[in-house]
């Protein structure tokens, strides 16, 4: 998807991007760990101890870095099935449907996690092999979670002008790819 | 309203959600939501979502899955895919139709090291795609190979799909691998012969290219020694046991990435776009598991699963015809549904059923048994029509082939899946084989 126009949209997308390529970076470093950790075992027998508690806490930081791009380049798949032929007013007013609910559900889970944080650093929950303390990727992770929030509602925004235009920007298909 | 009562309007309310165009996640997430708050209650629901998502994100079981992407998208970036063909095309060019046998056997290399049906088609497509016209094969041969060439690229481990599916039924991801090895080299080969058929019927549709030497053909090989290398090393290394599939994933992610590095003179740019890429699918899929393991949940609570599994059990039919009906079910799905979503949406009805009937295979190899039926049927969706998604992509990569055209040159290759998939059913040993092998 090309870069939007207005100069909301071109924050947004810029700083999802940034996100996204953050969140990438970090599963290369994970990779890299992990190589690293594997060859130490079986060359030196000295692996990286606990590294598969690292990859996966890091696993979970990229993802939430993933969401906010994923949604904005209509990422998540959907049956385009029954309504293929249907006007692009009925689709985009169904994808407007899918934004509020979106909406709503994103909002409840960063919500959530926030007290979910508390809980964390409250009874000082760690992971096992390492130690390592669960509560610190909980406030960027909430972070991300908000952003995706503001992310949903300038799409929910994009569908309610798509509809009103009758046309899909950018794409045609708001498949996604 | 009884939780079962429940259960079943939930799952109706889902398949309206889906029908008008709500994203999956979206729609197993919203329905699940509801039913669970409405089953289990306030309380339960908020404090179930405090660390929910989290848990989801952070899973050891899952965090494989994102570098197996990592990997696949690095894989596409290495001009592998060139290598493979060029490699496939001098010893099979020469024959009739051998150009699209080539296209299918370098599908085949590169599902070796790639989870993913689309990348594989759409980077083999890319360098077929331009031969197969220039030796004039029909257009319908040339799409419709690299369509169902492309669904090798899931077929043959690694596999995203058989690892979602091995979460799902709590098996080993090894040796789901291990499982699917035969059957996707009998995949190919199926491929292969369907090839042959077709342009002895048709010669016309699939002329012989030109003839290469001993010599070149053996050279040729030493191309292809990153994708051994890889698949050697990832591969190898889980079936052998020494080490995990995650640890494999990122073995092979960061292989990938040294080979596009320097072999396939990856940019900043070309790494950028991989990330991209990645990112993409990564946040799709985690967020279908998201709303799959919320909605599982619901379903849980509402005794949906065991009443099912109950009843079918009670039912006197025989196990077969219940495996049989839930495949015409897969291939009816895969009409309008991505692989994925059909295994998060069936599996945790599905399997509890399959677990309490009497197969010839119990037990952990009735979960592999069961998974590669799955992974093979749920894969058909991509190359039917009218949503077969490697078919789109072929098509609109080739430009001058029309739609009707391509899905009648799928069909060959259609009939070759359902022949094997009747193999597969009457002859578990084909699917237990190797894991059985490799198990002493």
């Amino acid at each position: 998807m090309t870069r939007p126009t207005d100069p909301v949209g071109r924050v947004l997308y810029d700083i999802a991007r940034g996100l996204a390529i953050a969140g990438g970076l970090m599963l290369c470093v994970l990779a890299a760990l992990t190589a690293v950790s594997v060859t130490g075992r079986s060359l030196l027998d000295s692996p990286i101890a606990g590294d598969f508690e690292l990859v996966a806490i890091g696993t979970g930081l990229a993802v939430f870095a993933f969401l906010p791009w994923c949604q904005l380049t209509r990422g998540n798949v959907l049956v385009d099935f029954f309504m293929t032929r249907a006007p692009v007013r009925a689709k985009t007013l169904c994808d407007l449907l899918g934004g509020l609910f979106y909406l709503a559900i994103a909002s409840l889970l960063t919500w959530r996690m926030f007290f979910g944080a508390l809980d964390m650093y409250n009874y000082n929950e760690v992971s096992m092999t390492i130690n390592f303390p669960r509560w610190t990727t909980f406030p960027p992770s909430i972070l991300m979670l908000g952003f995706l929030v503001v992310v949903v509602v300038y799409t929910v925004r994009r569908s309610y002008v798509e509809m009103r235009r009758n046309r899909y920007f950018d794409d045609a298909s708001g498949l996604g790819s | 309203m009884d939780g079962l009562t429940v259960g079943m309007i939930g799952f109706g309310v889902l398949l309206i959600l889906l029908a008008i165009r709500i994203p999956i996640a979206i729609a197993m997430l919203t329905v699940g939501l509801v039913g669970y708050l409405s089953i289990a209650g306030e309380t339960a629901l908020l404090s179930y979502l405090k660390t929910e998502t989290y848990w989801q994100f952070t899973a050891e079981t899952l965090s494989v899955v994102p570098l197996f992407i990592l990997m696949g998208q690095f894989a596409a970036k290495a001009g592998l895919s060139q290598a493979l063909f060029t490699t496939a095309n001098t010893w099979l060019g020469q024959f009739r139709g051998g150009i699209a046998m080539a296209a299918v056997g370098g599908c085949a290399g590169f599902g070796a090291i790639t989870g993913s049906s689309l990348a594989t088609a759409a980077t083999m497509g890319q360098v077929a795609l331009p031969e197969l016209k220039r030796y004039n094969y029909s257009g319908a041969l040339a799409t419709g190979a690299l369509a169902a060439g492309g669904t090798l690229g899931i077929l043959i481990p690694p596999s995203i799909v058989l690892i979602i599916y091995a979460v799902m039924v709590e098996a080993n991801v090894a040796t789901l691998f291990q499982a699917a090895f035969i059957p996707g080299i009998l995949a190919a080969l199926g491929y292969i012969f369907a090839i042959a058929i077709v342009v002895r019927v048709f010669p016309d549709a699939g002329p012989a290219g030109p003839k290469t030497t001993f010599m070149r053909k053996w050279r040729s090989l030493l191309e292809i020694w990153p994708v051994l290398l890889i698949f050697v090393l990832v591969m190898g290394g889980i079936y052998a046991g020494v080490f995990t599939p995650t640890e494999g994933a990122g073995v092979g992610a960061t292989g990938t990435f040294l080979i596009a590095v320097f072999r396939g003179g990856m940019k900043w740019n070309d790494f950028v776009d991989a990330i991209l890429s990645t990112a993409q699918t990564t946040g799709m899929i985690f967020l279908i598991l998201l709303g799959a393991s919320i909605f599982n949940a619901f379903l849980g609570f509402s005794q949906l699963p065991i009443f099912a599994a109950d009843f079918f059990q009670n039912s006197g039919l025989s196990p077969f015809v219940i495996l049989i009906g839930m495949i015409l079910l897969y291939i009816a799905l895969g009409l309008v549904m991505d692989s994925l979503s059909m295994i998060l949406l069936t599996v945790p009805i599905f399997w509890p059923i399959i677990a309490g009937l009497e197969f010839p295979v119990q037990g952990e190899e009735l979960k592999l048994w069961f998974g590669i039926i799955t992974l093979i049927v749920v894969e058909v969706g991509l190359i039917t029509p009218p949503v077969g998604l490697n078919v789109f992509i072929i098509n609109a990569m080739a430009k001058d082939v029309p739609m009707i055209e391509s899905f009648k040159g799928v069909l060959p290759f259609f009939l070759s899946d359902a022949v094997r998939v009747v193999f597969i059913v009457l002859f578990p040993t084909i699917t237990l084989v190797l894991p059985r092998l490799l198990a002493n």
